[in-house]
């Protein structure tokens, strides 16, 4: 029986012909949309990790500690909540630091009379620290050290591009979401003239006494057909645009996001999208059905 | 098997109410063929759509296969029908599909094991004359072929009760004498028949029980 009515399914389906052909191509597009933004985010997304793994918070410190004194901070901020490690930057390592990165111009930071550059901490964070909230409550703690002049670094710049990742979300969702309301609608078309078609078959089938599931189910699976056919499309398209976009655009990203390489969607975002574009479809079929119930 | 007690059928057409049928009662015993004659109009179509529940009368009691007709649900409308073969005059062959495929199709959709499937599609066939014609399409077939194609897509469900909505209308004399034949061997075999016709001459040529309705009244019941 299922054989059969899935064969009726894929009869039906070649029986609405451009109709389908159209429902499937929207629905690919809509799914490609949605896909694309979910990979765009995905490689933010996994950028702003990658840079909240490597957030750094400096704590200039009023004046150099003695030894002990140094030993007795660094003990009382690495046991502060949110941190990883602790390392201590004095002033002579500061001003060799400083000489590295002038170079050849090194001689200027000899000429001059005392050195500026404060003793400091270099706090790195741990998974609870490195949240926008975990960063703001260790940065009031650390600023409240009476050894503290001023503390630098933070979140914020990670949390626009969280924020930013949050939008191509939200952007994404609204294009697919309105390509997907098109793609339903295209497939109830191509359902209801499949039934118009049918509507022999359909007469005949009540008055036999067919099951109600024999009349509805054939339906229901050529939507689902097409939704699934959009679905793989929509993946094939994602795949090639990856694989012919993704070497060029990868020196880009790595300048501008820090990213080596970016990655495709993960095998479980796949098996979603085919879901979705099946649900998609069948939610059709069954929105045909009911506009035309007897 | 048939049991039908002041049943009144009235169509509305706008605030003109037209009856159709009116203050019918009879009994069809199980086994009995029995011939529901009346011109154009006279109520036989309607009458034959009240038995399979294509229609709800508009007072009075229908009984068919021990089941109260108007009060069955959708799910027990679609079980009755399974045990009734209906035939139209003009056949309701599915114009994409063969002879065999016509038959088979309704087989099918009831969920008939598939082994079974071309078996009982050609014993039809050849009750009916129609086994050189299974990959026939209906585009290919003669009116009186059409309507024996019909008749085999209604019997390949082994019906309890068939109803024949004026199967040999549109047939020439020999054709309808054809068909005739085919119906009578139906009963033979233990089904019951309830044919409706405008002829009086086929009424005639079954030899059976005739209704005669007039004006949607039932005015005679003979033999």
């Amino acid at each position: 029986m299922l054989g059969f009515l899935i064969g009726e399914a894929l009869r039906d389906l070649h029986r609405a012909g451009r109709v389908a052909v159209a429902a499937i191509l929207l629905t690919t597009l809509s799914l490609a949309a949605l896909g694309g933004f979910w990979l765009v985010s995905t490689n933010v997304g996994q950028a702003a990790e990658q840079w909240r793994d490597r957030v750094r918070i400096t704590v200039f410190l009023k004046q150099e500690p003695s030894a002990a004194e140094t030993d007795e901070l660094v003990d009382r901020v690495q046991a502060m909540p949110g941190v990883a490690a602790v390392r201590y930057v004095s002033k002579s390592e500061a001003l060799g630091t400083l000489k590295e990165v002038l170079g050849k111009d090194a001689s200027v930071a000899e000429q001059l009379p005392t050195n500026p550059l404060p003793a400091s901490l270099e706090v790195m964070l741990n998974e609870q620290g490195a949240t926008p909230e975990g960063a703001r409550g260790l940065i009031t703690r650390l600023s409240e050290l009476p050894e503290t002049d001023e503390v630098s670094g933070g979140m914020d710049w990670v949390d626009r591009l969280a924020r930013g990742r949050r939008l191509l979300d939200v952007i994404g969702l609204g294009i697919g979401a309105v390509l997907a309301v098109a793609a339903i609608l295209t497939v109830t078309t191509a359902t209801t003239l499949v039934l118009h078609l049918r509507r022999q078959e359909l007469e005949i089938m009540r008055l036999v006494g067919a099951p109600e599931l024999v009349v509805r189910l054939p339906l229901l699976l050529q939507g689902m057909l097409q939704g699934l056919l959009g679905a793989v499309m929509a993946i094939w398209v994602l795949i090639a645009v990856y694989a012919l976009a993704g070497p060029h655009l990868e020196p880009l990203v790595n300048q501008t996001l820090g990213l080596e390489r970016l990655t495709f969607l993960k095998p479980h975002t796949v098996v979603g999208l085919m879901l979705a574009g099946t649900m998609l479809g069948g939610f059709g079929g069954w929105l045909a059905r009911g506009r035309t119930a007897p | 098997m048939i049991e039908l007690h002041r049943v009144w059928k009235v169509f509305s057409v706008g605030p003109v109410k037209v009856p159709a049928l009116s203050d019918i009662s009879f009994r069809v015993a199980k086994g009995e063929c029995v011939t529901l004659h009346g011109a154009s109009g006279a109520g036989k179509t309607t009458l034959l759509r009240l038995l399979y529940r294509e229609e709800l009368p508009t007072e009075g009691d229908i009984e068919v296969l021990g089941c109260d007709v108007p009060a069955l649900r959708v799910r027990e409308v679609a079980a009755l029908r399974r045990s009734i073969g209906v035939v139209f005059q003009d056949a309701k062959l599915l114009p994409g599909r063969t002879v065999y495929e016509n038959v088979a199709f309704v087989l099918r959709v009831l969920g008939t094991p598939r082994r079974e499937i071309t078996p009982r599609v050609f014993d039809a066939l050849r009750r009916v004359g129609l086994s050189a014609r299974a990959q026939a399409y209906p585009a290919q077939l003669s009116q009186g072929e059409a309507q024996r194609a019909a008749l085999a897509r209604a019997i390949a469900r082994k019906p309890l009760l068939l109803l024949a909505d004026e199967p040999t209308g549109s047939l020439d004399e020999s054709m309808a004498g054809e068909v005739i034949d085919i119906i009578k061997d139906i009963w033979a075999r233990g089904t019951t028949v309830l044919f409706a016709t405008h002829q009086a001459r086929l009424a005639a040529a079954l030899h059976q029980r005739t209704l005669h309705l007039l004006s949607g009244r039932l005015v005679k019941d003979e033999g």
